[in-house]
């Protein structure tokens, strides 16, 4: 039991992480061509656009289900939006924001192109605090959009191509259909003003999110409202990332390679339950922590991974001295 | 005939260190149950350099720094050799007095000492000087009024803010490129990344140690440990990672073999406050030959200058400065800041993690943000249940009946308690 212990404890998490991100992003993007289907209540941005999509995004069919006029919405007809939220839960309740670091196949393109900056020996940028602070809180008007939007249409507020309005500003909508060779989401509606200006902020936002996701790392994730979403269901989560803030010594190294910028994850000795609203799970922060137990992910409060001091060391090859020839 | 030659006061004063330092030696090797064989090293190092004042950094150069805020990395990844000025000689710490007000820090009149005689076995090419308490600020010009070449690197005295990391970071990466143009060096990225794992490495054998120091069987004394930490001020890094791995390896086999350095009964000490500097380890002797052992502290000249370590998420020269600069100012638990919540839960998660039955807190008569400190740490300790003792000393050999006295009291008090439980 050590023995595994130690072993995953010492993990080089990156590899790990990437192998699980390919497999789930060839899953999500090209499951259709394996007669793979998980449903459409996935709760990560794996796109209803893309045609031979493996699971898919929840987002879609929940703005098509709350676009029903409002009597059908709160009859006993709309059982199956009760159903599909059900299974949304469920599928996110076991894995947490870990859908976002592991799974979430726009999250995954970003990291893909970060690794291409890194290539490049391009140097990330950041936000201010103060930037941060105000950034973060656009997750949540793209998460009313998402909600309010197909209920107006439902209302007969909103004119139909409202319908799915957040899906028309989402890059994932013409970006994930690339890797299935569909170039049909790259243009403009011009049909009607509402549906030329959404088409119009879609191919801004897919703009933003390439040359963005370049620069910062995972840029789109600050204004994700499916990470909204995890956040409000979060707590009831079986895998939790969890803080002893008697043992940490706030020197930063995690805050440091967040990719979120999080600041709490170094600052904040208080809380136990260290997962904020930007978290991706990506366990960076776990890997990166020099201190024994300080932080660790657990699942049903068993410690799954934990931060050591020797794992630490070996991540950071400070476990030895390279031995030079001279 | 034999000529007659008359003492001058540079080989006067480096008499009086010698056995200044070969008294205190004598006492560590000595006076206690037998220590690692792979201390002999270190022994052995102290003597060279402070009894026969042997240089170990000729080809080499030197940056002296006045706190433990500089970073070394980027010392070392620019081709010279960080040596920390700190010094715990008494003899200089008379000299220094001419210089600074009767109450101030004997640890700055004894830096202040040594520049004032200009006499160094390694002199520092250029002197560092972290604008960290009042009293080491202002000696920066002090010390440039002396002819010697001081840096002041600006150190903010507050660490939460978003505002203080960027200033620091900002000032360390002025540093940067302030000394590779005065050491006429360039830094390169596999330098800088050489340079961070070294260092790290040297951090890693240190907490390897120091987790050896949990177990029951306390494998080496707390003045051994002040003695190794001491060397990292001056010695060459290669040859400090060769001896604490031989020292590591064989306090190991200590912990197998349930060798212990001092009895079951034995109260366990965690020791905070100002830092022991050699030849200084006055209260870490008393305490020890009380039958008490330090088994963990929290200094800088000790702890503090190894536990926190860098991480670096993309090794490329910006990040790995900024990476360096946080190791330095986020963890850091010196008094100067203005809150220090952080020293409290660190003083006690030590008492925690080392099994301690007790705390020893010492302040230099005249370090004003350790004794204004006191109180609260006292406070959290008691709140916590952790005894604590509070000494106020200074680098005289005198009050040394009075302190024994105190130490020891303190030390039997926890030894009753021990054994209530």
């Amino acid at each position: 039991m050590k023995r595994i212990r130690d072993f995953i404890n010492n993990a080089d998490i990156r590899r790990f992480r990437f192998w699980l991100q390919l497999l789930f992003f060839v899953l999500f993007i090209y499951g259709g061509y394996f007669a793979v289907n998980l449903g459409n209540s996935i709760p990560v941005f794996s796109c209803g656009y893309d045609k031979a999509v493996g699971g898919m995004c929840y987002f879609l069919p929940l703005q098509h289900q709350l676009a029903r006029p409002l009597d059908v919405l709160l009859s006993a007809a709309s059982i199956s939006v009760l159903i599909g939220f059900v299974t949304f839960l469920l599928w996110f309740i076991v894995f947490n924001k870990a859908w976002c670091g592991y799974a979430c196949p726009l999250g995954t393109m970003q990291d893909w192109i970060t690794g291409l900056r890194k290539k490049m020996g391009i140097r990330y940028s950041t936000y201010t605090q103060p930037q941060f602070d105000t950034l973060k809180k656009i997750k949540y008007i793209m998460l009313a959009i998402v909600i309010l939007a197909p209920m107006g249409v439902g209302m007969g507020l909103l004119g139909g191509e409202w319908r799915t309005a957040f899906c028309e500003i989402c890059p994932s909508r013409m970006i994930t259909p690339l890797f299935v060779g569909d170039v049909s989401q790259w243009s403009l509606d011009f049909s009607t003003k509402t549906a030329m200006i959404l088409t119009t902020l879609g191919l801004i936002f897919t703009g933003l999110f390439l040359i963005g996701s370049f620069f910062k790392k995972r840029f789109f994730c600050f204004f994700c409202p499916m990470s909204a979403m995890h956040y409000i269901f979060s707590d009831g989560a079986l895998l939790k990332l969890k803080k002893d803030g008697d043992k940490c010594t706030k020197c930063g190294d995690c805050y440091n390679v967040c990719d979120m910028q999080i600041k709490d994850i170094a600052d904040d000795v208080k809380s136990t339950n260290i997962l904020r609203d930007d978290c991706i799970f990506c366990m960076k922060c776990v890997a990166a922590c020099p201190e024994d137990d300080a932080l660790h992910v657990d699942i049903l409060n068993m410690k799954l991974f934990t931060s050591t001091k020797g794992g630490f060391a070996k991540r950071m090859e400070m476990d030895r001295l390279e031995k030079k020839d001279d | 005939m034999t000529e007659h030659k008359i003492e001058t006061p540079k080989e006067r004063q480096n008499r009086h260190k010698a056995m200044e330092a070969a008294a205190v030696l004598e006492k560590i090797k000595h006076d206690f149950k037998e220590p690692p064989k792979a201390m002999d090293y270190f022994y052995d190092l102290h003597e060279r350099v402070h009894c026969k004042h042997e240089a170990l950094h000729s080809d080499k150069a030197k940056v002296g720094t006045m706190c433990i805020q500089v970073p070394s990395e980027i010392i070392y990844a620019l081709d010279a050799v960080p040596l920390r000025l700190c010094n715990g000689f008494y003899a200089d710490d008379e000299i220094g007095s001419d210089f600074l007000p009767s109450k101030s820090c004997p640890l700055v009149k004894a830096t202040i000492g040594q520049f004032a005689s200009n006499n160094f076995s390694d002199k520092p090419d250029i002197v560092i000087s972290p604008t960290t308490c009042d009293q080491k600020a202002k000696s920066g010009a002090i010390i440039e009024n002396m002819g010697f070449e001081v840096y002041d690197m600006e150190f903010p005295r507050t660490k939460e803010s978003h505002e203080s990391r960027e200033y620091w970071r900002r000032s360390v990466r002025k540093f940067t490129k302030d000394l590779s143009e005065n050491l006429n060096t360039k830094l390169s990225k596999k330098k800088l990344k050489d340079a961070i794992k070294k260092v790290g490495y040297a951090q890693h054998l240190y907490h390897k140690l120091n987790i050896l120091r949990k177990d029951n069987n306390s494998p080496i004394l707390g003045k051994d440990m002040f003695l190794v930490t001491n060397a990292f001020f001056f010695d060459k890094i290669d040859n400090w990672i060769e001896a604490v791995e031989a020292l590591a390896n064989e306090c190991e086999q200590r912990v197998k073999d349930e060798i212990s350095v001092a009895s079951k009964r034995s109260p366990r000490i965690v020791y905070t406050g100002s830092p022991p500097i050699f030849p200084n380890l006055k209260i870490p002797l008393l305490i020890e030959l009380s039958d008490a052992i330090i088994v963990a502290d929290e200094t800088c000249s000790s702890n503090r200058m190894f536990n926190d370590m860098v991480s670096v998420d993309e090794w490329f020269v910006n990040d790995m400065v900024d990476s360096i600069a946080d190791r330095y100012l986020k963890g850091c638990t010196c008094p100067i800041f203005t809150k220090n919540e952080d020293r409290k839960r660190r003083i006690l998660d030590l008492v925690r993690d080392y099994n301690a039955d007790g705390v020893i807190y010492q302040a230099f008569a005249g370090c004003q943000v350790y004794e204004m400190e006191q109180r609260s740490v006292l406070e959290a300790m008691e709140r916590a249940g952790v005894p604590i003792l509070y000494l106020e000393t200074d680098y005289s050999p005198s009050h040394l009946g009075q302190l024994t006295t105190r130490i020891e009291a303190f030390v039997e008090s926890l030894k009753n308690r021990k054994r209530r439980q």
